[in-house]
C-alpha cells in the first residue's frame, strides 16, 4: 500500500470512527431524549446559550470568567515556580530545606484544598486563583528543578573557561538548557490548573464553564450540561495548544531535529 | 629550532590525577611534565578512553591535579579558549551569539565584540551563517563556531580536546586542513588532544605521545617534514609506523 | 627529546586506602550537613505554625495547631462524631472506590492501548473518539453520570474509571509506538510471525512507559475520586473534609487532607516496588 492509499485509509478510518460514535450517540438518545439530549437538542441549546445569558453572565462572560482565574493563577504559578525550581535545581542546600516541605505537600491532590481553602477565604474570585495557583505551581517546580539538575555539564564547562559569574550562567546556560522541561512543567501545570478551576466553580461559584454544568445538573438541564462539557473540552484543549505554540515562537531550536 | 630560546607559555610538572570512588580509586594521570612553546601547535596522543582529556582539564581550571603544578611562566593573566568533543556550541544562540559569548560575558561593548566576532566567523569560512542556529548547521560546521568561539576572548592558549572525533572521514580530513589554515592566520598557541595518529602526524609541531591509563609521557616526537604534510609521503609513512608501534592498547 | 622523569611509584597501597577513607567521609559529612539542613526546616515549620494558631495569631476557627491536628487523628480512630464515621472506615470506602475503578481501567486500558499501538488500523479507528473524549476533565462527567447511573458508587466508580483510562491507554500505545525498528527486524529475521513479535518485542520495550502511565492512572484515581466525593457521597476522605469545612473544624480537615497524602503516596510507592519487579535490566535515565 503506498503512502497515498495509506493517507486515504486512515482519513476513512477516522470518518468511520466519529460517524460510529455520532450513530451511537443518536440511538441512546433517541431512546431516552430527558436522560441523554440529541445532538440536534444539544447543538440548539448551545444556540441558546449564545444568545441569552446563564444566571445573567453571557456564555462568552463565563468563558472568561475561567479563563481569567487560570492565567492570573498560572502567570504568578510560572513566576514563582520557574525561581524556586531554579534555586531548588542549582543549589543543594535550598533544595535540602525546601523538598520536605514540597513532598509532604505534592501527594495531597489540589481538589483536596478547597475546603479548606473555602474555609479560609469564601466564595470569592480569590480563593479560586488561589488553588489554581496550589494546583500549577508543583508540577512547575518538579520540572524545572529536574531540567536545571540535567543540564548537560559540557555546557556549564564552556561557561567556566570563559570565567562566567553565576547571573551570566543562569541567563547564557541553564536557563535556556531548561526550557523543554521548563515548558513540559508549564503544559503539565495548565492542564492541572483548567481542571482545578472547573472543580472549584462545580462546587462554589456563580460564574464560569464548571457552574454552567453545576447549574444544569440542578435545572435537569441535561444539555446545557453536555454543552459545559464541549466548552470545557475544547478551551482545555485551545489552551494545550496555545502554549505549544508559545514554545514554539520563543525557542525556534527546540522542535527541531538535528540534521 | 633551538627550544631553549623560544618562549615557554605552559610548564607541567609530574601532573598526576585520580579519581575517588566509594571503594576504589581510578588513576587517570599517573606523572606527566611537558613544557609547551609559544605559538607551537603541540598535539597530545593518547589510546582510548583516557586521561588525556583530563590532562587538558587540569590545564583549563576545569580539574584541580592530585598531584602537580599547573604554571604559565610567560604571564600571570593567561587567557585560554576551549574546543570542546562533542558539539558544545549552545543550541540555543545563533553563530554569531555563540562566537562573541566570551566577550559578551567580559564586558565587552556590543560593537566591538560584534566586529570581532564577525571577523573570525569570515576566517572559519561561515560567512553568511551568522543568523543561523545549530541545528541548521552541520557536524563540521558547528565544529567551526566551536573554534570562532574559542578564538574571541584572544586566548594566549587554545586547547581542543578531540574536536573532531564525532565528525565522519571526509568532513575530519577537511577540518584538519581547516584548523590549520586558522591557526596559520592567526598564529596562537595550541594545544591538541586526539587518538589518531594520522591526525597528530598531519597537525603536530610536536607530538606528545602518552601511555594507556594511568597516563604518561612515553616520548615525544618532532616530525621534520615541511606543512602541507602528505599523508602519503614516505617519512610521514615511516613515522607513523614508529607511532603506531610504541602506542599501547586500549581495551 | 623526551621531558619523561624515572616514574617513582605514585601511589602505594595504604596511601590509596587513606585517600578514600577520606574522600568517603567528606561525602558522609555533606550528606549530614543536607539532612541536618531538611529536618532543621521542617521542624522550624511546624513550631511557626503551631505558635502561630496557639497565640491566635491567626484565627483557631481556621487553622489548628499541629499538635490539635495530631491530636484529632488520634481520636479520629475509634470517634465517629462530627462526621458520622471513623477514620478507617472513610479510608476503606475511598480506597475501595478508587481501587475498583482503577483495576477496571487498568485492565480495559492496557491491553487496548497495546494494541493500538500495534495495529495502525486499529488506532485511526479509535483515537478520534480518544481524542474528543481525552480534553474533558472527569469531574466535568460526575453530573452526567449522576443522571445516568444515580447518586451512587457506580457513578464514581464510572467516573475513576474515566480518569484512569485514559492515561493507560495512551501511555501503552506511545510505548508501542517508540519500539525500536531495529528490534522488529531482529525479530522477523529470526522468522517471528507477527503475534510473535508483538509478545516479545513490542510489549517488553513498552512496559517502562506502560508503568508510567500507571502512575499518573494512580494519581488521577486517587486525585478524581476525592473530587467525586468532595461533589457528592456520604462516607470517604473526600466527604470527610467536606463535612469538616461545613462544620468549622480545620482539624478534621487537615487531617483528611493528610490522610489523603499520606495514602496517595503509599500507593504511588507500592506501584514502584512492583514496578521495580517488572522491569528488570534497564538502566534508570
Amino acid at each position: 500500500m503506498n503512502a497515498k492509499t495509506s493517507k486515504l485509509r486512515d482519513l476513512a478510518l477516522s470518518v468511520v470512527s466519529i460517524l460510529c460514535l455520532i450513530s451511537l450517540w443518536l440511538v441512546l438518545s433517541s431512546s431516552r431524549p430527558d436522560f441523554f439530549p440529541t445532538p440536534q437538542m444539544t447543538w440548539e441549546r448551545f444556540i441558546e446559550l449564545i444568545e441569552y445569558p446563564v444566571s445573567k453572565v453571557s456564555i462568552l462572560g463565563h468563558i472568561w470568567a475561567s479563563l481569567r482565574r487560570v492565567v492570573i493563577a498560572f502567570c504568578y504559578a510560572v513566576v514563582l515556580g520557574i525561581s524556586l525550581g531554579i534555586a531548588m535545581g542549582w543549589n543543594k542546600k535550598i533544595r535540602a530545606a525546601v523538598e520536605p516541605i514540597f513532598e509532604s505537600l505534592r501527594p495531597i491532590p489540589p481538589i483536596a484544598w478547597i475546603p479548606l481553602v473555602i474555609l479560609w477565604f469564601g466564595v470569592g474570585e480569590f480563593p479560586k486563583i488561589l488553588l489554581v495557583f496550589i494546583g500549577s505551581f508543583i508540577p512547575i517546580v518538579l520540572n524545572t528543578m529536574t531540567g536545571v539538575a540535567l543540564v548537560d555539564p559540557m555546557y556549564l564547562s564552556v561557561s567556566r573557561v570563559f570565567k562566567a559569574n553565576t547571573l551570566q550562567t543562569m541567563i547564557h546556560v541553564v536557563l535556556p538548557a531548561s526550557i523543554p522541561a521548563i515548558f513540559a512543567g508549564m503544559k503539565a501545570s495548565l492542564s492541572s490548573g483548567w481542571m482545578v478551576v472547573v472543580a472549584a466553580e462545580m462546587i462554589a461559584s456563580k460564574s464560569g464553564v464548571g457552574f454552567l454544568i453545576t447549574r444544569g445538573s440542578e435545572s435537569y438541564d441535561v444539555a446545557l450540561i453536555l454543552c459545559g462539557m464541549i466548552l470545557i473540552g475544547i478551551v482545555g484543549a485551545l489552551l494545550g495548544v496555545v502554549l505549544t505554540l508559545l514554545e514554539r515562537w520563543l525557542c525556534p531550536w527546540t522542535t527541531k531535529k538535528e540534521k | 629550532m633551538d627550544n631553549k630560546e623560544r618562549k615557554v607559555m605552559l610548564r607541567l610538572e609530574n601532573i598526576a590525577k585520580s579519581f575517588y570512588a566509594r571503594h576504589e580509586v581510578f588513576d587517570a594521570v599517573s606523572d606527566v611534565s611537558i613544557d609547551v612553546y609559544e605559538n607551537e601547535f603541540l598535539t597530545i596522543l593518547g589510546p582510548g578512553q583516557c586521561g588525556k582529556s583530563v590532562l587538558l582539564n587540569i590545564i583549563a581550571g576545569l580539574e584541580k591535579p592530585t598531584k602537580g603544578t599547573v604554571d604559565f611562566p610567560a604571564s600571570s593573566d593567561t587567557t585560554m579558549g576551549f574546543v570542546f568533543q562533542k558539539t558544545a556550541v549552545f543550541p540555543w544562540k545563533t553563530v554569531m551569539e555563540n562566537v562573541e559569548l566570551g566577550l559578551q560575558i567580559k564586558g565587552t561593548n556590543k560593537k566591538e565584540r560584534r566586529e570581532k566576532a564577525q571577523y573570525l566567523i569570515e576566517l572559519v569560512g561561515l560567512k553568511g551563517f551568522e543568523n543561523a542556529y545549530p541545528y541548521q548547521l552541520s557536524g563540521g560546521m558547528k565544529q567551526r563556531v566551536g573554534i570562532a568561539r574559542a578564538y574571541c576572548v584572544n586566548p594566549d592558549i587554545l586547547l581542543m580536546d578531540e574536536p573532531f572525533g564525532a565528525l565522519d572521514a571526509q568532513t575530519r580530513y577537511q577540518m584538519e586542513e581547516e584548523v590549520l589554515r586558522i591557526w596559520q592566520a592567526e598564529k596562537r598557541t595550541v594545544i591538541f588532544v586526539t587518538n589518531n595518529i594520522e591526525e597528530a602526524l598531519f597537525l603536530g609541531d610536536r607530538i606528545v605521545l602518552l601511555s594507556a591509563c594511568p597516563a604518561k609521557v612515553k616520548e615525544i616526537y618532532i616530525p621534520r617534514l615541511e606543512r602541507p604534510r602528505n599523508n602519503i609521503d614516505p617519512d610521514f609513512l615511516a613515522l607513523r609506523e614508529e607511532i603506531e608501534a610504541n602506542t599501547d592498547l586500549a581495551l | 627529546m623526551a621531558n619523561e622523569k624515572p616514574s617513582s611509584a605514585v601511589h602505594n597501597a595504604a596511601a590509596v586506602s587513606e585517600s578514600i577513607r577520606i574522600e568517603n567521609q567528606n561525602r558522609a559529612r555533606e550528606k549530614r550537613q543536607l539532612f541536618l539542613i531538611s529536618l532543621t526546616s521542617v521542624v522550624i515549620c511546624l513550631l511557626i505554625w503551631e505558635i502561630a494558631v496557639r497565640t491566635a495569631l491567626i484565627n483557631p476557627k481556621y487553622l489548628s495547631a499541629p499538635s490539635q491536628v495530631f491530636q484529632s487523628f488520634i481520636t479520629k480512630f475509634y470517634d465517629p462524631k462530627p462526621d458520622g464515621a471513623i477514620l478507617p472506615v472513610h479510608f476503606i470506602s475511598s480506597l475501595y472506590l478508587a481501587l475498583v475503578g482503577y483495576f477496571a481501567a487498568v485492565i480495559i486500558g492496557i491491553p487496548l492501548g497495546l494494541v493500538m499501538g500495534y495495529s495502525k488500523v486499529f488506532y485511526k479507528l479509535i483515537n478520534p473518539v480518544f481524542e474528543i473524549v481525552r480534553p474533558i476533565p472527569p469531574i466535568a462527567w460526575i453530573p452526567l453520570s449522576v443522571i445516568w447511573l444515580g447518586i451512587g458508587t457506580t457513578a464514581k466508580g464510572f467516573i475513576i474509571f474515566l480518569a484512569a483510562f485514559v492515561p493507560c491507554v495512551i501511555n501503552a500505545y506511545t510505548g508501542v509506538h517508540q519500539t525500536n525498528p531495529t528490534l522488529i527486524n531482529v525479530a522477523k529475521t529470526c522468522g517471528a510471525n507477527d503475534w510473535q513479535i508483538f509478545t516479545t518485542v513490542c510489549i517488553p520495550s513498552a512496559l517502562p512507559l506502560t508503568f508510567t502511565g500507571l502512575r499518573v492512572a494512580l494519581g488521577n484515581s486517587w486525585s478524581t475520586l476525592v473530587a467525586a466525593e468532595l461533589l457528592s457521597a456520604k462516607a470517604g476522605l473526600g466527604y470527610m473534609i467536606q463535612q469538616g469545612r461545613s462544620l468549622v473544624r480545620p482539624d478534621i480537615i487537615i487531617v483528611g487532607m493528610l490522610s489523603i497524602g499520606i495514602t496517595g503516596a503509599l500507593l504511588s510507592a507500592c506501584l514502584s516496588r512492583v514496578e521495580k519487579k517488572f522491569v528488570k535490566g534497564r538502566n534508570a535515565r
